[in-house]
């Protein structure tokens, strides 16, 4: 047993030390903890930990495989998000204790604060006292004990598992119902509690998801697919998309829910062209030479950075909303280009991580497919809080795609219309998010740059504190981002345009002096190497490319994503259309796809005269349109359209690129 | 976006409250780093205590210590003492007129952040062993105290939006809050409807109004914590102060931790832990977490 003293260490110096002891396998008792945060975050050995007095938020969490012995009181979130392992606790709990647990025993001996094991997906969160509110909280399996009373909404939008409460319950949550105990629920229980030390004589009642929320009442009906290109025409108000639409509604009752981006038109990249001539550029490979594309994101704490060849991202996109074969293809893709590939929401893929060099893992709100070991074996970490197709939203990923695979990475139910919450159990605020960011760093040793995804809606306001909260990069995505599936009322028109998107993140940090010290991903709508520059031009420091690199594997842009049988085999779990998609060809593609944008921005910085992309700067801009110009402050120069020939050279470039 | 901490010690007395709320503000410090603010209260004054943030570059504050000399003149406010550190301005001063009238004025002119007989507030930019350095808040005794750290997120740093607030108007009465007040404008346009003036674009400057308009109306502080639960729509977990109490208010959603922790001798609330581990340092405590939509107030 070593004893590490936390009056005569920080944190993060006794959780370096914890970790080395979990390698030797030797066990750790800390004293004068002093309610610090943290403590013991990010260990994946199995030994015991013993906290001689309380320990502040996230004790024990993002752990594998460890036990915890805590003798007095625990903050929020203890526990949080651990796999296997135990904690036990013999005072009180504050809100969301076990958060996101997925198979760990959490034991506490004294009263527990509100929204116990929210999202919780396996294993066994106890109380002997007394739990406030909302316990079980959006749980998505696993199983809650409370000796004591449980205050109001028990297991409020709960999808499954069951909640066990000896006292009295002040009321129960939306869908629950109380059902009698099963053959074997009080063994299972006693069993529990025996091995813990703790007994119970009185009566049970047992609570459960009452089942009539998990799925939308109506599907959408199969319709014919009218293509992006098409629905995006605002040809007239009652065009057959609008009218399709309302026939729709008509039958279902309720929103539409579709995959893509916004579809109405909003000023954007082609709306703003270069200041100068840029006929000149030389259109042969020789365009690559003598110039730096090359691209770091994320060293501003420290923390190993991306190193990208040129300044693009594959944007961030599940498996999920996404098959297995187009995850593979894109992070191969990502490799070949030597560019970065992401997660997205719902865990990461073995073969993904294989295939791709730098892989960015995404953490999200429903804590789906979240853990330690995935986070450990990432380049980069990326929180999201949301993004542009619909900022303030969770992800939506309707029944047909959750399959029994994809239903245990992410340790959720079958089959259910899966609504991922639209809010971090334990981020309420900015001050929330400092503690957050100081618990993933803690978990990963501050080794890996940490970003925040987010919908671009105040982005003045939350630029700023992304920045305060201590973030390496910030990947802001327009209201022309994709997803796999939103209501059609939110990606239309919730969020501001991509462009303005980028100005007000730029004016954002130019106020508080911070401009240029945390890099911006911009996303949202790039289409190519020139949309690309030019968002470099307005201020981003790298781009993010989703849908592009979609259609350039194969994706036909007929917006059902959403239904799960799309028919290229990319947005489906479905094995028989998956089939479809040809894993080598797609890959090339792909990767063909994004050394044509290298090519138009090698082509592009060269013909302004530099040497390096990041040297291209605001005054290479002018405003096609007084929206643009409004939007961008850029100068408007309405003369500059009839310049703009040198679209057709750099496309034309492109080709010769493939 | 921040952390709080309060300490009441239930006998009267000149407790050591300075130093006690800065080590309490110093635990959760990682809360809020930009700014610290304290409200003290101590023994009664026989004049009105005026404080006011001030310029620190010379000729800026001698021309704000000028204006406010002329507002005293005209309300027949006689300055009895006077002290200038740091960014601030303070003055005790012999008033007997309309409060209200007297401070609206004076806050038209001047950045006024602390009225009161036995209270005094005391908030700048910088940690809280930083503004102790500048203003010797160690040294403060008295019976209880509330106080803030800030993290300055969507605003600047400035000294005048740390926390605590005072309730415009209406003297030695003293807010901090953690969280937001998400019906801030419609609240806020009810109350400069009956006359109330804000001073900045700060959340919690409108729970400080809120409270001092319904004491104003004889409600008892128990009472509009009450009503403070169900008007303000947000997050929140909040502390005020009177003369003779303090209480504390948190939402109905719990989004904003709490704890806290009362034996024979005193009340210590704040929103980690940690803080009160500094009362009690190698000791297990016995906290608890209040329950969400609750409001309580101590009395001396």
């Amino acid at each position: 047993m070593v004893t590490l003293d936390l009056s005569q260490l920080d944190i993060t110096q006794a959780n370096e030390k914890i970790r080395q002891c979990g390698r030797e396998g030797v066990d750790v008792e800390i004293i004068n903890p002093d309610a610090r945060h943290n403590i013991g975050v990010g260990l994946v050995d199995p030994i015991t930990v013993k906290v001689k007095g309380s320990a502040g938020y996230f004790c024990g969490g993002l752990s594998d495989g460890a036990h915890y012995e805590i003798e007095s009181n625990v903050g929020w979130a203890v526990g949080d998000n651990i796999y296997t392992g135990s904690v036990v606790v013999g005072g009180n709990a504050g809100a969301i204790a076990g958060v996101a647990i997925r198979g760990a025993e959490i034991v506490i001996h004294g009263n527990m604060g509100s929204r116990a094991g929210q999202v919780m997906k396996a294993g066994t969160l106890c109380c002997g006292g007394n739990a406030a509110f909302m316990s079980g909280y959006m749980m998505y399996g696993g199983r809650i004990i409370i000796l004591g009373d449980a205050a109001e909404k028990v297991g409020q939008d709960m999808s499954a598992g069951e909640i066990f409460i000896g006292g009295e319950i002040e009321s129960l949550g939306n869908d629950t119902e109380i059902v009698d105990m099963a053959p074997g629920d009080l063994e299972s229980i006693n069993e529990f509690l025996d091995r813990y030390g703790m007994s119970f004589s009185g009566q049970f009642t047992k609570v459960v998801s009452a089942g009539k929320k998990l799925r939308y009442g109506n599907s959408e009906p199969r319709t014919r697919p009218q293509p992006f290109f098409i629905s995006s025409q605002s040809s007239s108000y009652w065009n057959a998309k609008v009218q399709e639409d309302i026939w729709i509604k008509g039958e279902v009752g309720r929103y539409r829910i579709r995959g893509y981006g916004a579809s109405k038109p909003v000023p954007h990249l082609n709306d703003i062209a270069f200041a100068r001539d840029i006929t000149q550029a030389p259109s042969d490979a020789s365009v690559l030479e003598g110039i730096n594309l090359r691209t770091k994101v994320g060293g501003r704490f420290g923390a190993k950075p991306l190193d990208l060849s040129m300044p693009v991202m594959i944007a961030p996109m599940s498996f999920g909303a996404l098959s297995r074969s187009v995850k593979i293809a894109l992070a191969r893709a990502s490799r070949l280009s030597g560019i970065s590939e992401s997660t997205g929401e719902g865990g990461m893929l073995d073969e993904q991580r294989e295939e791709a060099d730098q892989l960015i893992f995404q953490m999200l709100s429903g804590r789906l497919g979240w853990n330690i070991k995935d986070m450990l074996r990432a380049d980069a970490l990326e929180i999201y809080i949301s993004q542009g197709a619909k900022p303030g939203l969770g992800g939506q990923l309707m029944a047909k795609k959750v399959t029994p695979e994809l239903a245990k990475i992410r340790g959720i139910p079958e089959g259910i219309d899966l609504r991922s919450p639209s809010r971090h159990p334990d981020v309420l605020g900015a001050d929330d998010l400092v503690i957050k960011v100081d618990e993933l760093r803690e978990a990963t040793g501050h080794k890996k740059p940490l970003g925040i995804k987010m919908g671009a809606g105040r982005v003045n306001d939350d630029i700023k504190i992304a920045y305060k909260d201590g973030f390496d990069f910030v990947e802001l995505d327009g209201l022309q981002g994709s997803t796999g599936a939103a209501s059609t009322e939110v990606l239309e028109n919730v969020g501001i345009p991509t462009l303005s998107a980028i100005q007000e993140a730029v004016d954002g940090l130019a106020e508080i002096e911070a401009k240029g010290d945390m890099h911006l991903v911009l996303m949202g709508g790039i289409k190519d190497g020139i949309d690309a520059v030019k968002m470099l031009a307005l201020g981003a420091h790298c781009v993010s490319i989703g849908t592009a690199a979609m259609i350039a594997g194969g994706c036909i842009a007929c917006m059902q994503c959403h239904v799960g049988s799309c028919p290229v085999g990319i947005a489906t779990q479905d094995k028989g259309h998956e089939a479809r998609y040809d894993i080598d060809r797609q890959a090339q593609n792909i990767h063909r796809y994004f050394e044509s944008v290298r090519w138009q921005m090698a082509a592009i910085t060269k013909a302004l005269g530099y040497d390096d992309v990041h040297s291209i700067n605001r005054d290479d801009l002018v405003a096609l349109t007084p929206e643009a110009a409004e939007m961008t402050g850029l100068r408007y120069v309405p003369g500059q359209r009839d310049n703009t020939q040198h679209d057709d050279k750099l496309t034309d470039l492109s080709r010769k690129a493939g | 976006m921040c952390g709080i901490a309060g300490i009441l010690y239930k006998q009267p007395g000149n407790h050591e409250i300075g130093n006690t709320l800065i080590s309490m503000l110093d635990g959760c410090q990682h809360r809020g780093p930009d700014s610290t603010g304290f409200a003290l209260y101590g023994d009664k004054n026989e004049q009105l205590q005026l404080r006011f943030i001030v310029p620190t570059d010379e000729a800026g504050k001698s021309t704000a210590i000028n204006s406010i000399a002329n507002l005293l003149e005209k309300h027949n406010a006689k300055i009895a003492a006077e002290e200038s550190v740091g960014c601030s301005y303070k003055i005790g001063v012999d008033f007997g007129g309309d409060l209200l009238a007297f401070t609206k004025e004076m806050e038209e002119q001047a950045k006024l952040v602390s009225v009161g007989y036995s209270l005094d507030i005391i908030k700048d930019d910088g940690t809280a062993r930083e503004v102790d350095e500048r203003y010797d808040v160690g040294s403060f005794t008295g019976t209880h105290a509330i106080g803030h750290v800030r993290l300055a997120t969507e605003s600047a740093v400035r000294p005048e939006a740390a926390h605590p607030f005072w309730a415009t108007g209406f003297e030695d009465i003293a807010i901090v809050h953690n969280g937001q007040i998400t019906n801030y404008w419609k609240m806020r346009r009810r109350l400069e409807r009956r006359d109330y003036a804000f001073h900045t674009d700060n959340d919690s400057e409108l729970v400080a109004v809120y409270l001092a308009d319904k004491l104003a109306q004889g409600e008892k502080l128990d009472d509009a914590l009450k009503t403070a639960i169900d008007d303000l729509d947000g997050t929140f977990s909040f502390l005020v102060s009177t003369p003779t109490e303090i209480g504390y208010a948190k939402d109905h959603l719990a989004a904003k931790p709490m704890v806290l922790l009362e034996n024979d001798e005193m009340i210590a609330v704040a929103s980690e832990e940690v803080s009160l581990n500094r009362l009690f340092p190698g000791q297990a405590i016995n906290s608890t977490e209040p329950a969400p939509g609750t409001y309580k107030t101590w009395s001396l």
